[in-house]
């Protein structure tokens, strides 16, 4: 049979038409669809039995309870611990995206000196050498910890010094310690007994503190409501976060706090709206008004507003004398619902910002915020788990990353009650790690470990019978066995808590109003977090939406 | 028991941190790219800040947390897609995407009234190592598909075999909280049943303060919405075409 052209095109016709009522295009389109989405350079997740461990953030000094879960070994993902008695349950953006830090291609995996590659036994000949040649300076960015301990003891044993980095939320504590003499390390906020909160600029709905303690308080007793049992009251010049949330925002001209705070405390004085006497601001309420931009009978309604609604306290981004002074007016030091001592015992450290002239070397641990330069012309060895670009520092020596490495922590720098918690090392590094400890022990080895000192503080809190623990449950110590079943707990993420403080047993008496601070800008997260790099998960956040800016001299 | 799994998120416990982007992020295996911007970008959890337009004291603000809304009736995505890779779970309500099946033409991001909907780029990538910090429950999705938010499926699926484990068929809503709703600090994002009538989230859901974004279209979103200021409830109106009634409201866009 000859086969015309007309033959062949009603076969082609036939065979398209026919093609299409079978399955086989729409299959071979599906299957294709489905190998295309798995190629073999697409990353799949590492597979393996998944568990949820408990333990704390370690990422900055508050210490939010924290649940990981960990899928073959790894972190993959965090979420906050409901039961923790300071966080309740929440954790900062930032905390969320932690797990893929230690992944960061920032991650300071080697040795280096002086921008060039070395090694762990160059650096400790390095090290051990200048330790006999002079004075060493160990300067800690998270005092308190067990391994701050062991920093300490070596600086004392080696003639040399301990001082420490603090934050911004530690440091708006200090003209307390000037005037009482009680340490910042002992004292905090009580929060929870306030019903007016003033805000000086600090981000208390925004990072400041414990995330989770001030906000959820904010909800539960302010959220929502036009005359809320929480007066939140936002002194600040630009609309944040906080101030969009506040029941009352007062715009004030940037670095103005303590003119206002000054203007506040006249009228408190010359209307006699308190009881406690203090000295007069040498302010006048017109150049208060002149300063902060607002006008003299605002800042008169505004003292009024403030005393209208005690126990109150006010908040100061950072060390301010003249916001402390007017908490001192306004009776909110030493009371409840103010600034409270929540420990009898602590310790007073000194600040790293003084020059350090007789060193050897300085040993800056990796706990100090990146961009502390420390003031000296020593040698300096600083540890750190991410490099964030031009550092002074001679030796830059890896530590360990987030979950890498055991610690404990202490209490938060704003909380009013002491608490204790542990945070195993969960993780297996992923470099060539050592912390400052460790370093320290290999040149001392009389030195106690961290492990060590855990122990000792655990029995501490065992035979001081006061206190509970916070798991799943709350148990009185009182009532556990012995050490290690109060042990046990505290390495499976619970968190010991202290008493309640005693407010009476914190006294300051300034003899003439402070001179006024040097303007603080108000910052939410680079205070608190010492890394220079921020979690892939967040750079995306401030890349792919408008929500937030990024902080600045972090990288992404 | 068919459930209608919904969200009803109180606006004024909104702070706007951000840690319910983060944890959807990580829990749904999203990337980070340097490539991707607001526009290009993927954020199945998107919070817009919105104010009321006015300045100095008068002003306010508000954030409004936005995902797939999940709708019940006439679904938009459902409608347009010429590949059925999205479509609504009989059982329980929730709107699936299947990447599977997708073949990127997008018609259902221009169908979405929500916006709610992305485009994967660029082939997913995350630094050296990082891979092992993936969520082993959620698949990685490659370019050329949308994405959107499915109510942390997988963590459905989680509780759905825990519940089989002890012989039930029908899951603990104990159990089942999205990644989202688990992050809240403030808990103004609250998950619940809507199908159940004695579930707190469906009787929020019914309160007087409660509105759902673009109602008229009818297409009955799963996500409600809870604000006691006027101008917030009154913005949601405005994006239904009543503009007139808010004049100085503005929404600042992710």
């Amino acid at each position: 049979m000859k086969v015309t052209r007309r033959d062949l095109l009603v076969w082609s016709a036939g065979a398209a038409a026919g093609l299409l009522v079978t399955p086989v295009p729409w299959k071979l389109l599906d299957d294709t669809s489905i190998w295309s989405q798995n190629w073999p350079w697409i990353p799949q997740p590492t597979r393996g039995p998944v568990e949820v461990k408990q333990s704390s953030c370690t990422l900055c000094p508050n210490g939010c309870g924290m649940k990981v879960k960990m899928a073959a070994g790894w972190p993959v993902g965090l979420a906050g611990v409901s039961s923790h008695p300071i966080s309740r349950g929440a954790l900062c953006p930032l905390g969320f995206g932690a797990h893929q830090l230690n992944w960061h291609p920032q991650r300071l995996r080697t040795v280096r000196h002086r921008a060039a590659p070395s090694t762990w036994s160059e650096a400790r000949a390095a090290f051990a050498k200048a330790c006999s040649e002079g004075p060493v300076v160990i300067i800690d960015g998270y005092p308190g910890r067990a391994s701050s301990s062991v920093l300490e003891t070596f600086a004392q044993k080696r003639g040399g010094s301990y001082r420490v980095v603090l934050g911004s939320e530690t440091r708006a504590l200090a003209p307390y310690e000037t005037w009482s003499g009680v340490p910042t390390s002992a004292l905090g906020y009580d929060l929870e007994n306030a019903q007016t909160i003033v805000s000086f600029g600090a981000p208390l709905l925004d990072g400041w503190g414990t995330p989770g303690r001030f906000t959820r308080l904010w909800v539960e007793r302010a959220a929502g409501s036009a005359s809320p049992q929480l007066r939140l009251i936002q002194v600040e010049a630009t609309f944040s976060r906080t101030a969009a949330r506040s029941w009352q925002w007062v715009p004030v001209r940037s670095g103005a706090e303590s003119a206002l705070a000054g203007g506040v405390a006249r009228v408190l004085l010359e209307e006699h709206l308190v009881s406690a006497r203090g000295p007069m601001p040498p302010l006048t309420l017109a150049e208060a008004a002149n300063q902060t931009g607002l006008s003299a009978d605002a800042i008169r309604e505004l003292a009024r507003t403030i005393v209208a609604r005690p126990p109150l306290v006010a908040i100061a981004t950072d060390n301010n004398p003249a916001i402390a002074a007017l908490n001192v007016l306004l009776g909110a030091v030493g009371t409840r619902g103010g600034i409270v001592r929540r420990s009898k015992h602590a310790e007073k450290y000194v600040s790293a910002d003084a020059v350090i002239p007789s060193a050897r070397a300085v040993l800056i641990d990796a706990s100090v915020p990146w961009d502390f330069v420390a003031p000296t012309d020593a040698e300096v060895f600083r540890f750190a788990a991410w490099d964030g670009g031009s550092s002074k520092a001679d030796w830059l020596l890896p530590a360990p990353g987030f979950l890498e490495e055991l610690t404990d922590v202490p209490t938060a720098p704003t909380s009013a009650l002491e608490t204790y918690a542990v945070a195993p090392g969960l993780v297996k590094p992923s470099a060539e790690v050592q912390n400052a400890a460790q370093l320290l022990a290999s040149i001392d080895s009389t030195l106690t470990t961290p492990e060590e000192i855990i122990h000792a503080r655990c029995a501490d809190l065992f035979r001081g019978r006061s206190g509970t623990v916070h798991s799943q449950e709350v148990t009185p110590v009182a009532t556990f066995a012995s050490v290690q079943k109060l042990e046990e707990q505290l390495w499976k993420g619970a968190v010991w808590v202290g008493e309640a403080p005693h407010p009476a047993s914190l006294r300051c008496e300034p003899q003439e109003w402070p001179a006024s601070a040097a303007a603080v800008p108000s910052d939410t997260w680079s205070t608190t977090w010492p890394a220079p790099v921020l979690p892939s998960l967040a750079t995306k956040l401030y890349r792919e939406s408008s929500l937030r800016e990024a902080p600045e001299k972090r990288l992404a | 028991m068919t459930a209608r799994y919904g969200m009803v998120i109180d606006l004024d416990r909104c702070t706007g941190c951000g840690s319910c982007m983060m944890a959807c992020a990580s829990e749904n295996n999203v990337p980070s790219l340097p490539q991707a911007s607001a526009r290009t970008g993927l954020m199945p959890m998107l919070v817009r800040k919105v104010s009321n337009g006015l300045e100095g004291t008068a002003r306010r603000e508000a954030f409004i947390p936005i995902m797939c809304m999940h709708c019940e009736h006439d679904t938009p995505c459902v409608k347009v897609c010429p590949q059925q890779a999205v479509e609504v779970d009989k059982a329980t309500g929730i709107v699936m995407q299947m990447p599977q099946r997708c073949l990127g033409c997008r018609y259902c991001m221009t169908a979405c009234p929500y916006h709610a909907r992305y485009f994967n780029w660029w082939d997913p990538s995350w630094p050296a190592g990082m891979e092992k910090s993936l969520n082993p429950g959620v698949a990685v999705r490659m370019r050329g598909v949308v994405e959107k938010c499915n109510l942390c499926h997988a963590r459905l699926h989680s509780a759905k075999e825990k519940a089989a484990a002890v012989g039930k068929r029908e899951i603990d809503l104990a159990d089942y909280v999205p990644a989202c709703v688990e992050a809240c600090p403030t808990g103004a994002i609250r998950f619940g049943n809507l199908a159940d009538k004695n579930d707190p989230v469906s009787q929020e859901a019914r309160s007087s303060d409660a509105f759902r974004l673009l109602a008229r279209l009818g297409t009955e979103p799963k996500v409600y919405y809870k604000s006691k200021e006027a101008w917030v409830r009154a913005l949601a109106e405005s994006q239904s075409g009543k503009a007139s009634e808010v004049q100085h409201a503005e929404v600042q866009h992710g």
